[in-house]
């Protein structure tokens, strides 16, 4: 059994299925990529998972335990993640005390400044005033500090640097080997692939490719014809 | 010049009594984002249960103790409607809300503590702290005072220095990623509520002798109070104290002056104008709103 198992989810925004039977797994010490085109129902999936969208049918289980009705706060005690769209920084609140707010007050910020020694420097800032790419290190490292089992993550990189993006996608990587189970929403295909382990694709609100990264990776045709809607929807290995 | 001085310490106990109101103004809005018009009804609630536990035989202490907890709850209750009605509404949504509970609670706390009637409201700091200058200020006065420059440097430092504070501050900021951090988002909001209505209790209950001991007007402290409050910008703590102290001083000027005696409930209007002009045609305004 997967550490995080998540079995034919389905959210309805408005009265129309966004997610539509949608089952993901996430396996510790590894990465489970989620790409999609836009609107594919992707941030919304991550929501139903975390408790923030109401879930109209299907199942979340984490290491056994079935969160399905539990709220936001209790299946991020039972060790779930989610690190939001858009950067999601207290903005008035330090970079110090942004992670304060999640972490454990005797292990204290060691671990998030180890990931990233940048942030050490700008500890006593508003967090308000780091750059785009220092705001998306602080959200990672921010939900880092509170010890997840699984991490979700929803679009890291958009309207970062490539520099900084693929420093960011190493640390995820780092966090995988380190054993966590990290669910990544990216637009950024063909990055994600590179540090991932399964790889799905949502289209409409389903899956229409599961399989292993490296096999999409080498496929960028296939890749592109999933996201468009004109390939077979299919398994990869 | 004596009798300006007399007249301008005989506010200050209002004026304590406006700052602590203040405080909480800023309070409830720098924390659970809500404009909250309510805060001097949820004070006389609690204010006017004391005196029916009075009147009905009971002694001074235990009255104001049930009474600052009857404020206390009635502010809970409308933290509880707030939070699990309104979290996710607009600020100006949350500020009508509010309005509208305060129009209920007046209609209702009249009919309940008898409309205009009169009510004896036992004194708690009779007599007289010390002469300055000749002038007796009063121990009313004295003790808002301190009881408000105290919660105004508690509040600051509570959310500055303690991991309450911030998870606090936090979820101010972003109620959904707080709670999706686990930080246990509607227990703090009504902690918050629980909080400032029993400090606004203990505010109405020293100044009620020295007001009006109608439901309504105690009700509509909530003026100098959200007054004091945008001094602050809803923002600063120290700010409210000074302009609750300021507006206090002012309204017992007025009276003290024949002429205007009759006009010093203005004072708290003429205030707000004053800023609303004087902070670039309202934006402080709105975004407190
Ligand atoms: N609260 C909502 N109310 C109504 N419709 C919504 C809501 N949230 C999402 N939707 C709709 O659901 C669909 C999927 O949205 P979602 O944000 O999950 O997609 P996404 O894959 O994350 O897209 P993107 O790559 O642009 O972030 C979209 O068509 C969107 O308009
Ligand atoms: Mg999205």
């Amino acid at each position: 059994m997967s550490l995080l198992d998540v079995s034919g989810l389905v959210v309805n925004r408005a009265g129309v299925g966004v997610v539509r039977g949608t089952s993901v797994t996430a396996e510790a010490g590894q990465i489970s990529v989620l790409l999609g085109a836009n609107g594919a129902g992707k941030t919304t999936l991550l929501e139903g998972i975390a408790g923030i969208a109401p879930v109209a049918a299907g199942r979340v289980v984490l290491n056994g335990a079935d969160l399905t009705r539990a709220s936001p706060g209790d299946r991020a005690r039972a060790g779930l993640a989610l690190i939001e769209q858009g950067r999601t920084v207290f903005a008035r609140l330090t970079t110090e005390e942004n992670l304060r707010v999640s972490m454990d007050p005797e292990t204290g910020p060691e671990n998030a400044y180890a990931l990233f020694p940048e942030l050490r420097q700008r500890s006593g800032i508003a967090a308000g005033m780091l750059s785009g790419g220092e705001q998306q290190m602080l959200v990672i490292a921010r939900a880092l500090l509170a010890r997840p089992r699984v991490l979700m993550i929803d679009e890291m990189s958009a309207g970062l640097a490539p520099v900084i993006v693929s420093r960011l996608m190493k640390a995820v990587r780092r966090l995988a080997d380190e054993g966590m189970a990290v669910l990544l929403v990216e637009q950024f295909a063909s990055l994600a692939l590179a540090i991932g382990d399964r790889a799905y694709v949502l289209r409409r609100g389903g899956v229409v490719y599961e399989g292993g990264c490296d096999t999409l990776a080498r496929d960028p045709e296939r890749l592109h014809h999933l996201y468009l809607g004109d390939a077979p929807v299919g398994r990869g290995e | 010049m004596d009798g300006l001085l007399t007249a301008a310490t005989a506010g200050l106990s209002a004026g304590g009594a406006y700052a602590i109101l203040g405080v909480c103004a800023v309070f409830t809005y720098r924390l659970v984002a809500v404009v909250n018009f309510t805060g001097a009804a949820i004070g006389a609630t609690g204010a006017f249960a004391m005196v029916a536990l009075i009147e009905a035989g009971m002694a001074q202490f235990p009255a104001i103790v049930l009474g600052v907890l009857a404020g206390t709850l009635t502010a809970t209750a409308i933290g509880v409607v707030m939070t699990r009605w309104f979290s996710g509404a607009t600020a100006s949504t949350k500020a009508a809300v509010t309005a509208a509970l305060l129009v209920g609670m007046i209609a209702v706390g009249l009919r309940l503590t008898g409309g205009q009637d009169a009510h004896l409201f036992p004194a708690v700091a009779p007599g007289s702290a010390f002469r300055f200058a000749g002038v007796e200020v009063t121990n009313a006065g004295v003790l808002t005072v301190i009881l408000a420059v105290v919660f105004t440097f508690a509040a600051e430092t509570f959310l500055a220095r303690t991991r309450t504070g911030l998870r606090l501050r936090a979820l101010s900021e972003r109620p959904m990623a707080a709670e999706l951090m686990g930080i246990p988002v509607r227990r703090l909001a009504i902690t918050v509520w629980m909080l400032t209505g029993a400090m606004t209790t203990v505010a109405l209950i020293i100044i009620a002798p020295q007001r009006s001991p109608n439901f309504a007007s105690m009700s509509l402290l909530v003026v100098p109070a959200l007054a004091a409050a945008l001094i602050g910008a809803f923002s600063s703590f120290r700010a409210a104290l000074l302009g609750g102290l300021l507006i206090g001083i002012v309204e017992g000027l007025a009276s003290g002056i024949d002429r205007f005696s009759q006009y010093r409930g203005a004072v708290p209007f003429i205030v707000i104008l004053a800023v609303l002009l004087w902070s670039q045609r309202g934006a402080r305004w709105d975004e407190a709103r």
